[in-house]
């Protein structure tokens, strides 16, 4: 991880200006879609006099889908940081290494069961999704872990067995699949892709729980992954325990990704892109780049879940493809760029 | 010393959020009345009911719903004298039940996937899904409106039709139209026995020039086999699918050994296949007993008014 040069050095002016733009990304989010609200509909609804109508597309429908898209943003981000620090790759991602996937499957497998099952109610699921979610991401980690162990764990090995694994469970996946009839097929698919149109309350207070007691603890463990990046040999030396700090950060990486995938489905590219325009921004050092990796994944998700509403309007695209389809050409752009 | 940062941030555009708001307002007056319209409700006089439905919700139906949004059973909300606020649609109205537009004329559209701003738009009181939907989009649609989900099978048009009837408080009506339907079917039965006995008849239905066969119990095929009592081809018999349209080639069309042909083109005049010497061959193109129809004929749909449309297209083609 070579340090390029930092633009910004002052991170509270650059964290302002973050969130103001997410504010206001935020109030044009609201404002446009199929039904048109004017700021003045906005602001006439907030405080009660809107119609009912007003009311119900407000509160129930956009607000719920925008703290969707800001909340699962930063933990896809930050999750994202840690795995890149851990490993320290700025290449790995919970997508690409199989975490999302572990996820994905054990969210489906539950989801098989619970149809075959009695119906249980969707504040029960929405509290036991996030769950199975994480123990997805768990067993995906664990199978890293136990695969790239040799005597303690290098980073390089746990990206190359992330990809193996990431391979593994998509495979799983597909099976699963393909057993199913035509609609739970296609419902999946849409799911997998990426897809926040279901928001409701119970999610975002479900992600909202998770992300409210993660966020901070990685950012209270921004010093380790500082340490961590001196390589191994250094941060032992320091006095660190290498190993089970790797793990623990694993551990909150994967709640994020768990968290996240369970409300808002496979979202690519965000974890990987996110805190690599932060890092080119405010550098390497931790304590600056999670916040900023933060705001940068809930900037980029709502500009997504923007266009996705609008550009077929009223007919909606998954917000994870435009998602990719905005991060590809960024990835080839630093393809191209990035010397040797 | 982060929190703290964050804190005055919020603070900061809490204020530009306010400062927005002030802004705006002063405008407020020129563009508030949306068509947004709450003079409906109170108005019930009947107790409205529960019903349980097909995904086991248990559903307060209004007794007198007025803007009913039954999305591709548009059919048997005509059938029923219900004209819904909306109508189903596929691409932005390329392709819309031309059947019924006689009674729909006037009804705008709506995508077929139903996304839920859509429906908001058109503030439904009462939504009938034809289709078992996720429970999680039953309940974003459920704070819309009441949203009952048919218990019957949407392939069998008599059982959806008289569930219809129950949501809507016009069972009678419904009876009235089955009954009034059998009667006419039994006539017709015998008219066409008397010029075409034990003769037999398959509809063919060519898309993107692919051909696929009715489903002998279903759709247009219910109409033809079940009710005017034409014999099914072994080999429609054989095509044992669980799609209302199985797919068939053209090989095994030129076998089939069958007197009437129902043609649904909805390729054009100018396809493909009517220069392909297998075509040609097939004896009911041989014999002139290819009876084509378009895509905006009501042979691919399901319902009251679909089923005795074929019905006079069958008779008519036939006995004539």
């Amino acid at each position: 991880m070579n340090t390029n040069k930092i633009i910004v050095k002052n991170v509270s002016y650059l964290l302002f200006s973050l969130l103001t733009l997410i504010l206001l990304m935020s109030l044009i989010s609201l404002a446009t879609g199929h039904l048109a609200l004017t700021p003045s509909d906005i602001i006439k609804t907030v405080l009660g006099e809107g119609s009912k109508r007003n009311e119900l597309l407000l509160f129930e429908f956009r607000l719920p889908r925008l703290a969707i898209a800001i909340l699962a943003g930063a933990a896809l981000a930050v999750a994202g940081t840690l795995f890149q620090g851990v490993t320290q790759n700025e290449l790995a991602d919970p997508g690409m290494m199989g975490i999302n996937a572990g996820a994905g499957f054990f969210i489906v497998l539950y989801l098989t069961f619970r149809a075959q099952g009695t119906r249980s109610d969707g504040l029960w699921q929405m509290m036991t999704l996030p769950i199975a979610a994480f123990l997805g991401g768990l067993a995906a980690a664990v199978c890293i872990y136990a695969v790239a162990w040799k005597k303690g764990i290098t980073p390089i090995r746990m990206i190359l067995v992330g990809i193996g694994v990431n391979a593994g469970f998509g495979a799983l996946l597909t099976i699963l699949q393909l057993r199913m009839d035509q609609r739970a097929f296609n419902q999946v698919t849409i799911w997998l892709s990426g897809s926040i149109w279901n928001a409701s309350w119970t999610a975002v207070g479900s992600l909202l729980f998770w992300t409210l007691i993660l966020l901070p603890f990685s950012l209270y463990k921004a010093k380790t992954l500082n340490f961590l990046q001196l390589g191994d040999e250094m941060a032992t030396g320091l006095g660190f325990h290498v190993e089970k700090e790797r793990i623990k950060l694993v551990a909150i990486g994967v709640a994020l990704a768990g968290a996240s995938v369970s409300v808002a489905g496979g979202i690519a590219f965000l974890g990987l892109g996110a805190p690599h325009i932060a890092r080119k921004i405010v550098g390497n050092k931790h304590q600056r780049l999670i916040p900023t990796a933060a705001c940068m994944g809930s900037l980029i998700l709502l500009l997504a879940d923007m266009m996705a509403r609008n550009i077929f309007s009223p007919t909606e695209v998954p917000v994870g493809l435009i998602v990719a389809v905005l991060g590809a050409p960024y990835f080839i752009y630093l393809l191209i760029t990035t010397e040797a | 010393m982060m929190n703290k940062l964050l804190s005055k941030s919020f603070l900061l555009s809490a204020g530009v959020l306010l400062a927005a708001c002030s802004n705006q307002t002063v405008k407020a007056p020129v563009d508030t009345k949306a068509p947004a319209s709450e003079e409906t409700g109170n108005q019930e006089t009947t107790e409205p009911k529960t019903m349980t439905d097909g995904l086991g919700n248990e559903v307060e139906i209004p007794s007198e719903p007025e803007k009913v949004l039954a999305s591709y059973l548009e059919d048997y909300l005509v059938a029923l004298n219900v004209t819904p606020v909306a109508q189903w649609s596929v691409s932005n109205g390329e392709s819309i039940q031309d059947y019924l537009q006689e009674d729909l004329m006037d009804v705008p559209l709506i995508p077929h996937d139903l996304p839920y701003e859509s429906v908001l738009e058109y503030e439904p009181d009462l939504l009938i899904v034809r289709d078992a939907i996720e429970q999680e989009m039953y309940e974003q649609y459920a704070q819309i409106a009441p949203t009952y989900v048919l218990n019957a099978s949407p392939t069998e048009w008599r059982a959806t039709l008289t569930e219809m009837g129950e949501v809507l408080n016009k069972e009678e009506q419904a009876e009235m139209v089955i009954e009034s339907y059998d009667e006419k079917a039994a006539e017709e039965a015998e008219n066409i026995q008397a010029v075409a006995e034990g003769e037999s008849a398959a509809a063919i239905w060519m898309v993107n020039n692919s051909l696929f066969v009715v489903h002998p119990e279903r759709s247009s095929g219910a109409v033809m086999y079940n009710d005017l009592g034409l014999a099914v081809p072994t080999v429609v018999s054989e095509l044992s699918s669980d799609a209302d349209w199985a797919a068939i080639s053209l090989e095994a069309l030129a076998e089939m050994d069958v007197d009437h042909l129902f043609f649904i083109n909805s390729d054009g005049p100018d396809a493909a296949i009517f220069e392909d010497r297998l075509w040609q061959n097939i004896p009911a193109v041989q014999q002139d007993q290819v009876y084509t129809f378009g895509p905006e004929t009501s042979w691919l749909y399901y319902g009251p008014i679909a089923s005795e449309q074929v019905m006079d297209d069958i008779t008519e083609s036939i006995t004539e």
